[in-house]
């Protein structure tokens, strides 16, 4: 049965799009009407035309709703849509990483939502529902989350529909998240403006006018900029995470948040890849920590909007880890520290920055003409130890039973816990630093979409050998337990479906070939449509480069990408 | 079927089979440093004239001397690259000032590609290209190839992907 979006969408989107479109008409017409004169386009024909557009608008966005249909199918959501240009869209379950339901103060007084389709390989939006009502927004949620779970059926079908509640941010801890929170725009805008303007500015200070009285201002300018951007973080913050929780039914974490506006979005547990802890200084003395979750391809919230809506922005460090353990069950870690000897190598760096820094200030002094104690950053010497000493301290690797963890930094502690049958490949580098004390960095390349930015999970500054060791244990490892989880799961749905394997295979090619290039889907099971090859190839065979293993060795997979064969 | 697959390959095969790349990489690699030391050279002559007085020599100075360090480079850079294939995972090991090895699991190729760029075609070589899921993914070629080696290779990685997966899965 095909559904319509709600009918409340149609003066929502009039109005929405129609204040945008007037205010612009109107800053166009009035603005040009005063440069080619009042003669040609008198305010009276400016309303009109907007008039005229407005009309125009109600029209379309009519036919918007008449021709917009959605549905449910067996194993697609079927979206027909368009009013000039018809576009039909079926979209399988299995391609689904996320729904995410947003509202807005005046949507959620509607009881309207927009709904977001997101799939992996990209950070790009599938499909958009703008607007559905709110309880028609859940249902879908849960609805896709029950399909998808129907084409992949285990036991207790019914058992783990409910939502358990696994965190919620307690008041005392969003007033924290407040109270750390700096909004950096304001700053960035003033400093940038400040710093192009400084010559010009300084005209204006008289010279009669003291030192001081100029140092004052500035200093005035400072505080109240960094108050308000305070203030402003501050409200972001609270209008972000203003009751957050993170719920899991059996295979979906689910969060909600947000004063104003509510955001409902469904993570399933299938395309985490990997949790990231962090913390500083300061939170590790209060005891508090961030959690990061992130999937492969889509992370929700990632890449446009800044920080991650599926990330736990501040708890207790103890509620951090039970709920870390909860989502990937590392149990307890006990890292391995590197070698001692990395200490002195970071003394050796530590001094050379110092060194580079107090050279700098002295060719200044010298160039400048006006001495000035150039020799300050020595004060940091007797430091030097200390901060080598606990950056040490703070490095470490854990092999776990199905985890591999890592910890690395000081002022910006993080821990990754990563499933070993996430790791995508095994990297062992040695810098000519590194090579002088035989030590090596071994990272697990995940698909994991904040690692583009940030780190992988790495073991720095390890010994060689052990490097070797750890290089080896990891790929093998990652191997068992890809196989050991694929096994599982074709067990599961063998069982379920009480078929023979190969109908299994079939079923599930066709939901993988749909799946784009390198997305979660394939990069959680291994090399996708390898598996189903293994048998007498069925049906529908076609796709990935890893067909035939005998016949035709000609160019199937040849032409597909472009040489961007420069390795380094 | 799989049983097939594991015999052809343990009998022809020996465990691992550690590999280097066609020696007219070299010329390649050379080419693509000769083309970094002509453009550092241009860009030099220019400063020379806009800006700063240069002796006359220095364009073609930066330009002679990047190209024998290029040179000297690309020479190392062949002598330290190798790959194995190994039971269960192709292993990577290249790099001259930071030494790279790469482990990647045969279970995690998604899929290979062979990639012929203007100035392998000419020489005749190839590379072949594997793509893993991961966010460093395409960064696993396997350059100096001879086209025939190249589609070898492609061949008996996918094979090795399917054993790999076959064995496990079923």
């Amino acid at each position: 049965m095909s559904r319509r979006l709600a009918p409340l969408s149609v003066p929502y989107r009039i109005a929405e799009r129609g204040s945008q479109l007037a205010f612009g008409l109107l800053v166009v017409l009035v603005s040009g009407g005063n440069a080619v004169g009042p003669y040609v386009v008198g305010p009276l024909l400016a309303v009109g035309i907007v008039g005229g557009f407005v009309l125009l608008l109600a029209a379309y966005e009519t036919a918007y709703y008449r021709r917009f249909e959605y549905e449910l199918t067996a194993d697609t959501l079927d979206i027909r849509s368009g009013v000039v240009a018809r576009r039909e869209r079926e979209i399988p379950y299995q391609r689904v990483q996320n729904v995410d339901i947003r509202r807005n103060a005046i949507q959620r007084v509607l009881g309207i939502a927009a709904v977001s389709f997101e799939t992996a390989g990209g950070s790009q939006t599938e499909a958009k529902l703008r607007f559905v009502s709110f309880d028609e927004a859940k249902r879908l949620q849960s609805e896709i989350g029950r399909h998808k779970r129907r084409a992949a059926p285990e036991e207790g079908e019914e058992a783990g529909a409910e939502a358990e509640l696994l965190f919620s941010l307690s008041p005392r801890e969003l007033a924290i998240v407040g109270a750390l929170s700096f909004d950096l725009r304001l700053p960035g805008a003033v400093f940038v403006l400040v710093s192009s303007s400084t010559p010009f500015l300084s005209t204006f200070v008289p010279d009669g006018f003291g030192m001081e009285v100029a140092v004052l201002g500035a200093l005035g300018v400072v505080v109240a900029v960094a108050l308000f951007s305070w203030l402003v973080g501050v409200a972001v913050a609270v209008l972000n995470y203003y009751d957050f929780r993170l719920s899991r039914t059996r295979d979906e974490l689910q969060y909600e948040r947000g004063l104003v506006r509510r955001f409902d979005g469904s993570i399933p547990l299938e395309k985490i890849q990997t949790l990231t802890i962090r913390d500083n200084p300061l939170k590790r003395v209060f005891g508090y920590a961030t959690l990061f979750i992130e999937t492969a391809g889509y992370a929700p919230g990632q890449g446009q909007s800044r920080g991650s809506e599926a990330a736990v922005p501040l708890a207790r460090r103890d509620r951090v880890l039970a709920l870390a353990n909860d989502i990937e069950p590392f149990g307890e870690v006990s890292f391995e520290r590197p070698p001692r000897r990395v200490r002195r190598r970071y003394v050796a760096r530590y001094l050379i920055v110092l060194g580079v820094v107090t050279a700098a200030a002295f060719g200044l002094s010298a160039a400048s003409g006006r001495p000035f104690p150039w020799y300050g950053p020595l004060v940091l010497v007797p430091a030097v130890p200390v901060a080598a000493h606990l950056k040490w301290r703070h490095r470490g690797y854990w092999l776990g039973p199905d985890h591999v963890v890592t910890r690395n930094g000081v002022l910006r502690r993080e821990t990754k816990v990563v499933p070993y049958d996430r790791v995508q490949t095994v990297i062992d580098t040695r810098s000519p630093f590194q090579r002088r004390w035989r030590l090596a960095t071994v990272t697990a390349d995940t698909a994991g979409s904040l690692s583009i930015v940030n780190q992988d999970a790495a073991a720095v500054d390890v010994d060689e050998e052990r490097a070797d060791d750890l290089r080896a244990e990891l790929a093998e490892r990652t191997r068992v337990a890809v196989a050991r989880r694929r096994e599982q799961r074709l067990e599961r749905r063998r069982e379920a479906l009480g078929v023979a394997a190969t109908d299994v295979r079939v079923d599930r090619e066709a939901g993988q070939n749909d799946a784009a290039s390198s997305d979660g889907e394939a990069s959680r099971s291994g090399p996708g449509p390898n598996g189903e090859l293994s048998s007498e190839s069925g049906p529908g065979a076609d796709g990935e480069a890893s067909r035939e293993p005998e016949s035709s060795p000609d160019s199937d997979g040849e032409a597909s990408r472009e040489p961007e064969s420069d390795p380094e | 079927m799989s049983d097939d697959l594991h015999a052809v390959d343990r009998a022809d095969e020996p465990r691992v089979t550690s590999r280097r790349l066609d020696p007219r990489v070299q010329i390649v690699w050379a080419a693509r440093t000769f083309v970094v030391a002509v453009v550092l050279g241009v860009a030099v002559f220019g400063l020379s004239r806009v800006l700063v007085s240069l002796p006359p020599w220095a364009p073609a100075a930066t330009t002679v001397g990047v190209a024998l360090v290029g040179v000297a480079y690309t020479v190392a850079r062949y002598r330290l690259w190798t790959y194995e294939i190994r039971d269960d995972a192709l292993y990577l090991e290249r790099g001259v000032l930071t030494r790279v090895r790469t482990v990647v699991p045969f279970v995690r190729l998604q899929h290979v590609d062979s990639s012929r760029g203007p100035i392998e075609r000419t020489l005749g070589l190839a590379s072949v290209v594997v793509y893993t899921a991961g966010s460093r993914g395409a960064d696993v070629t396997v350059p100096g190839l001879t086209p025939e080696g190249a589609d070898d290779l492609r061949e008996r990685l996918k094979r090795l992907a399917i054993r790999a997966e076959g064995e496990d899965a079923v």
